[in-house]
């Protein structure tokens, strides 16, 4: 770690109504990271997303970004402050035609001068969006659609974007795809949190990554460990899986 | 005929209007507000008590006033209620829409209050060898030219954007920075806006106004909410134009039966739903959010 965490995380309990699903989370990012985050089905990935950008409700813990403390404040109001959340299932409007769901990141945005640059800068980024940019989002393929939901972010200029499985449903091709724009968001200088499935392909390209289980993260992992078959199937599973 | 058109459009250019208010509050926070109609009723008692100074200025104040009811509505009321289950908004509307009929009880007695407003409207203009009444005109004319409006904003303006965006997908749309109590105040405030057109033109027709003069209107308009699809803007004005102007037709067709209008009319709506459950303009399943 070169500069002090940008975002930090401690002791973050979070859920719906009664039931909590994450437990004692601790995290940190600091500018120009990217981190991983893996784990099963209802570990808790999407939950620790939600309560870090404002949209479930924590229960217990701190969220400290850019200096300031952010749990409790609304979505909108953390999006402003320059973190920004791609939630799983992309969650494109599909009424509104690209060029209006471009438009809308640009609702988040602190710095009002630049606007058409940015979107400019998406449609370089992705150009797809520019020769479908009139058409109803709805009628994207859903790798296009990934792009648009990733694109709508980044023209808020983020400092740390978190994204939800960006992979979810994608061909093999595209989700190279979509990790090649990572690593291009990442060159421009943004944080990156992703949650993925496809584990090997994350720890082998973040700068460190946790692995959640039941609402905790019981491993970390960096680059140098992707092929330590032993420790990840142990914090994944939370036993060690016989191997043949 | 021409007579019938122009009754069919103006009729259906009301509803349309009343029904777009509905839809727009209840596209961003999924609140059926049946206290609209109250919103109809207020609107048309200040344009009654303040005619005295002059139409204008009693149009300034009714709309300005439906506003700001609207919005002490929202404040006062649903914005306690945020993340609530939408039963308990609606049962909450419901209790608004009484609490407000027995405050213009209280304030105005349960009798009409009458008034003339814009006088000559009850006069007709003479087309050819046929006769339109200026009422039916002019609601046409105020009601296309509102609507045309309203589209524009609510397509070509941010603030449609957003509104549009917030009634897809509350949360995502906040997850972009939209102000969710911004929105959701706009979304009361235009429909306050045309709640007041509506109770100008109902009061004109009517030349009078009592607690109950919103009920009727906010009922059918909410039936042209559902048939155009809950949750989409201009479903809910073009179901709502439908519902006006096939109570026009009706009311014409059948004569001396005119009494069975209405449950023509539920029928015909019924029918519509069975063949669309999700209304002429909805699609899919309608999701509950917020």
């Amino acid at each position: 770690m070169t500069s002090s965490p940008m975002l930090q995380v401690q002791g973050l309990c979070a859920g719906y109504g009664g039931l909590t699903v994450i437990y004692d989370v601790d995290l940190s990012v600091s500018p120009g990271e990217m981190v991983g985050i893996v784990g099963p089905n209802g570990a808790g990935k999407s939950t620790l997303l939600g309560a870090i950008a404002g949209s479930v409700r924590a229960t217990a813990g701190s969220v400290e970004f850019s200096g300031t403390k952010i749990l409790g404040s609304k979505p909108e109001n953390i999006v402003r402050r320059g973190l920004a959340l791609v939630p799983e299932g992309r969650h494109i409007f599909t009424d509104l035609t690209v060029s209006e769901n471009l438009r809308l990141g640009l609702t988040a945005r602190r710095d009002q001068s630049g606007k058409s640059a940015a979107l400019a800068a998406m449609t370089e980024l992705f150009p797809v969006l520019a020769t479908h940019s009139d058409q109803r989002a709805g009628l994207l393929s859903g790798g296009q659609q990934q792009q648009l939901a990733i694109a709508r972010a980044l023209v808020a200029k983020p400092d740390l974007i978190m994204l939800d499985e960006p992979s979810l449903g994608l061909s093999p091709t595209v989700v190279r795809d979509v990790f090649s724009v990572m690593a291009e968001i990442r060159a421009q200088g943004t944080a990156i949190v992703v949650v993925e499935q496809r584990a090997h392909l994350v720890i082998g390209t973040a700068d460190r990554t946790h692995v959640l289980r039941e609402g905790r993260i019981r491993d970390t992992l960096t680059p140098a460990e992707e092929n330590d078959e032993l420790r990840l199937s142990t914090a994944y599973f939370g036993t060690e899986l016989l191997t043949p | 005929m021409m007579q019938l058109i122009v009754d069919a459009l103006s009729n259906g250019g009301l509803y349309g209007l009343a029904a777009l208010g509905v839809g727009l509050v209840f596209g961003v926070m999924r609140l059926v507000n049946f206290a609209h109609g109250e919103l109809i009723a207020g609107a048309a008692y200040l344009l009654v008590t303040s005619l005295s100074f002059g139409l204008v200025p009693a149009l300034i104040i009714s709309i300005v006033g439906a506003m700001l009811l609207a919005l002490l509505l929202e404040l006062g009321v649903f914005s306690r209620l945020r993340g609530a289950d939408p039963s308990v908004l609606l049962i909450a509307s419901f209790g608004v829409s009484v609490l407000l009929q027995r405050i213009y009880e209280t304030i105005f007695g349960a009798l009409p209050l009458s008034g003339q407003a814009a006088a000559w409207m009850s006069g007709v203009w003479q087309v050819g060898n046929t006769q339109i009444s200026r009422g039916s005109l002019v609601t046409v004319v105020l009601t296309l030219t509102l609507l045309v409006a309203m589209k524009l904003t609510i397509e070509r303006t941010t603030l449609g954007l957003q509104l549009r965006a917030a009634s897809a997908d509350f949360q995502t749309a906040q997850l972009l920075g939209v102000r969710s109590n911004r929105v959701i105040g706009a979304a009361f405030a235009l429909s306050g806006l045309l709640a007041a057109v509506v109770g100008f033109i109902v009061f004109t027709q009517r030349g009078q106004v009592d607690p109950l003069f919103g009920v009727n209107i906010t009922i059918l308009a909410l039936v042209g909410t559902v048939i155009g699809g809950l949750g989409s803007l201009q479903g809910a004005a073009v179901g709502g134009m439908v519902v006006g102007a096939t109570i026009s037709v009706l009311s014409n067709a059948l004569g001396n039966d005119r009494t069975y209008t209405y449950s023509v009319l539920f029928v015909l709506v019924i029918v519509v739903l069975l063949v669309k459950p999700a209304g002429l303009f909805g699609q899919g399943t309608i999701k509950e959010r917020v």
